[in-house]
């Protein structure tokens, strides 16, 4: 049956890719609970006794702490401003025609594409200028800065898919455009902006070179960057146990946003709008 | 509720081309006018001129005795139906009737559901009102759109094609029950369609527009009978009419099958030309068998060969071709394609009784009356016979 050698090979190269990329993941895991004394020793893959040793170590550690709480902050008022910037800029990019329309998308596209690396020396001279450095607007800003051309890129195709008429029907029935955009494109939209909002939540939760470029005390350090400093519980023990807790830690937040919101990002909300 | 005056409205799009152009009408208090045409014709264009989604390049718009060429589409009070009906995915139909209500903000929640429940139980919706439009049927959709067009007290309907997303037996059914409500209701009603069943059926009044400009306004029936011009008489009636080209020589008329003597009227209607097209409608011919002797001599027989005949039940087509003469005819081809190519063919189309006794190959007797001839005018399409139709 040929239908059935192709399923056969498809189930094949799941499996592989699947465990390429699970490998890493699971020694983390595996790591993080090994006792730190002990790990290099031990053979075999998954520990021999599981230990929380690793997490109370990093959780007792003000660096790891204040950066959870510097990542979290700055992830979500970064995702939050640049959803709120993208929602309106990628509407009127899909609504509406103005003269330099095409340029606008290009340069955004641009932004995406420039070399981080290349502005990190200019925004931490900048920075120190302006007396941000080391703050949580030095961050923020950077993350707005690459993080929209995405969002705008997103949004704009979701809000180009809405039927026009949803929203001449709105302005029809009695609805100001403000009413028409909040009342019917935005909750239509909303698998779009739910999309964006997450993919822009892990790039700010992830980004590390900027991160560690423009902090230097635990005010504004991120995770990513503070993971780097790591020590561990003393200086005679290998941190390596620590830092896979750590990354174990802020790769929570990570799933459960994908297992929380996937159904919501493929969910088509627009069926039965039209005819269908 | 209100009347609707439009005078000399033109829409011009960026490169140029008139969409509509120069339409003045006028739509009585209560009426339910029709804007038909073939695509492309400027009908919708027109309809969303009138509720505000385009803008008007220049003419006149008066709605209940107010100008509304400069008012957003919510401050004009109309209420419209959208061909893919439009409804908010998001909201249950409870509350996509309710939404024009919930935007005017001066009624209460009370007010609001006793409205809805109204025009829920019209609608024979109540029991769907808690569902989501994506689990509805396409009439059921259909109908929720209705809903929400009746529910405010608009001062006019509007709509836009609502009936040709749905399949044929639906049509009717939602057809008798827009022109129900819309009877009950007495609401002023502008209804575009390029269907001409339901142009026929539903409107008080008809308007029929060619490439953005107006070709007649007039009743069904008299859009049937005395048609301004050959695109109207081609435009309207199923099968359509027969044009076929005549030439004059004093008081007789030879069509490329018979020669007889046109009456008097018609005769004078015609004056000093030459060459006309005659259009003769397929249900004005009898098979003469089944003519009625005292009319046989008020009228004209011809024998022709039948090449196709479609037996319906009720009635039956014959279809017999003709040798079609040299003439000159400058803007006859414009029609001809607006028509669908379907205007100047070399044959006859003939609804006759489906007693009569025809085959396929077979040479047929037809008899018709050439009082009910209509004669146009070769070069503008004009209908000559238009003062001396025959009383309707």
């Amino acid at each position: 049956m040929d239908g059935r050698r192709t399923s056969h090979w498809w189930t094949f190269w799941g499996v592989l890719i699947l465990a390429w990329a699970a490998f890493p993941l699971l020694w983390m895991v595996s790591l993080a609970f090994k006792s730190p004394a002990t790990f290099r020793s031990s053979s075999g893959f998954w520990p021999k006794e599981w230990t929380w040793e690793n997490f109370q170590t990093v959780f007792r550690d003000e660096l790891f702490t204040s950066a959870l709480r510097n990542s979290f902050g700055i992830s979500i008022i970064a995702t939050l401003l640049s959803v709120i910037i993208a929602m309106f800029a990628a509407y009127a990019i899909a609504r509406l025609d103005f003269r330099g329309k095409k340029l606008l998308l290009s340069m955004a596209l641009a932004i995406a594409m420039f070399p981080q690396a290349a502005l990190v020396g200019p925004l931490f001279n900048m920075w120190r200028g302006l007396g941000i450095y080391d703050t949580w607007i030095g961050l923020i800003i950077p993350y707005l800065t690459f993080a929209l051309p995405l969002s705008i890129w997103t949004m704009s195709a979701f809000f180009r898919q809405i039927p026009w008429e949803m929203e001449q029907a709105a302005q029809v029935d009695g609805a100001t455009a403000w009413q028409a955009f909040r009342k019917v494109i935005v909750p239509l939209a909303a698998p779009g902006v739910f999309t964006t909002a997450i993919l822009t939540f892990f790039f700010c939760w992830n980004e590390f070179l900027l991160a560690a470029s423009l902090t230097s005390t635990n005010r504004a350090r991120t995770v990513p960057a503070a993971l780097s400093f790591f020590t561990g519980a003393s200086q005679f023990e290998s941190p390596v146990t620590a830092v896979m807790a750590a990354s174990v830690v802020v790769t929570i937040p990570v799933v459960v946003l994908v297992l929380l919101f996937q159904r919501r990002i493929v969910a088509g909300l627009t069926s039965g709008a039209v005819k269908g | 509720m209100a009347e609707i005056t439009m005078r000399n409205i033109v829409k011009r799009y960026g490169d140029g081309f008139p969409a509509v152009n120069d339409v003045s009408l006028d739509i009585a208090d209560g009426e339910f006018m029709i804007l038909v045409g073939p695509s492309g014709c400027g009908k919708s264009t027109l309809l969303r001129m009138i509720v505000g989604l385009e803008d008007i390049t220049s003419g006149e718009m008066v709605i209940g005795g107010r100008k509304v060429n400069d008012l957003a589409p919510r401050d004009r009070n109309l209420a419209m139906v959208f061909q893919n009906y439009a409804l908010y995915p998001h909201l249950s139909v409870f509350e996509n009737i309710a939404f024009p209500l919930r935007l005017r903000k001066d009624m209460s929640d009370d007010e609001i559901k006793a409205k809805v429940q109204q025009a829920a139980d019209t609608l024979e919706l109540t029991e769907h009102l808690d569902r989501k439009p994506s689990n509805l049927s396409g009439g059921q959709r259909q109908r929720v759109a209705m809903g929400r067009a009746i529910v405010r007290d608009a001062d006019a309907f509007l709509f836009d094609e609502p009936l040709s997303n749905l399949d044929a037996k639906l049509r009717g059914q939602m057809r008798t029950e827009i022109l129900r409500m819309q009877r009950r209701l007495g609401i002023t009603t502008v209804y575009v369609t390029h269907d001409q069943t339901e142009a026929m059926t539903l409107g008080d009044r008809v308007a029929l527009l060619r490439k953005g400009e107006l070709q007649q306004v007039a009743s069904p029936r008299e859009l049937y009978e005395q048609p301004a011009n050959m695109f109207v008489a081609g435009f309207i009636g199923s099968p359509p009419m027969n044009f076929v080209p005549a030439r004059m020589e004093g008081d007789t008329m030879h069509l490329p099958f018979v020669s007889f003597e046109l009456p008097r009227d018609l005769r004078d209607a015609v004056g000093q030309r030459e060459w006309v097209i005659v259009g003769i409608r397929p249900e004005r011919f009898e098979d003469v068998a089944l003519v009625d002797s005292s009319k046989l001599d008020t009228g004209v027989e011809f024998e022709g060969k039948v090449d196709v005949v479609e037996w319906l039940g009720n009635e039956q087509y014959a279809y017999m071709p003709f040798e079609l003469p040299q003439m000159r005819a400058e803007g006859l081809e414009a029609v001809e394609d607006d028509l669908g190519g379907e205007a100047m063919q070399p044959q006859l189309v003939v609804a006759l009784d489906p007693a009569s006794r025809l085959d396929d190959g077979s040479t047929a007797r037809i008899w018709f009356d050439p009082s009910r001839l209509h004669v146009f005018d070769v070069a503008s399409g004009q209908n000559l016979s238009l003062e001396v139709a025959a009383p309707v």
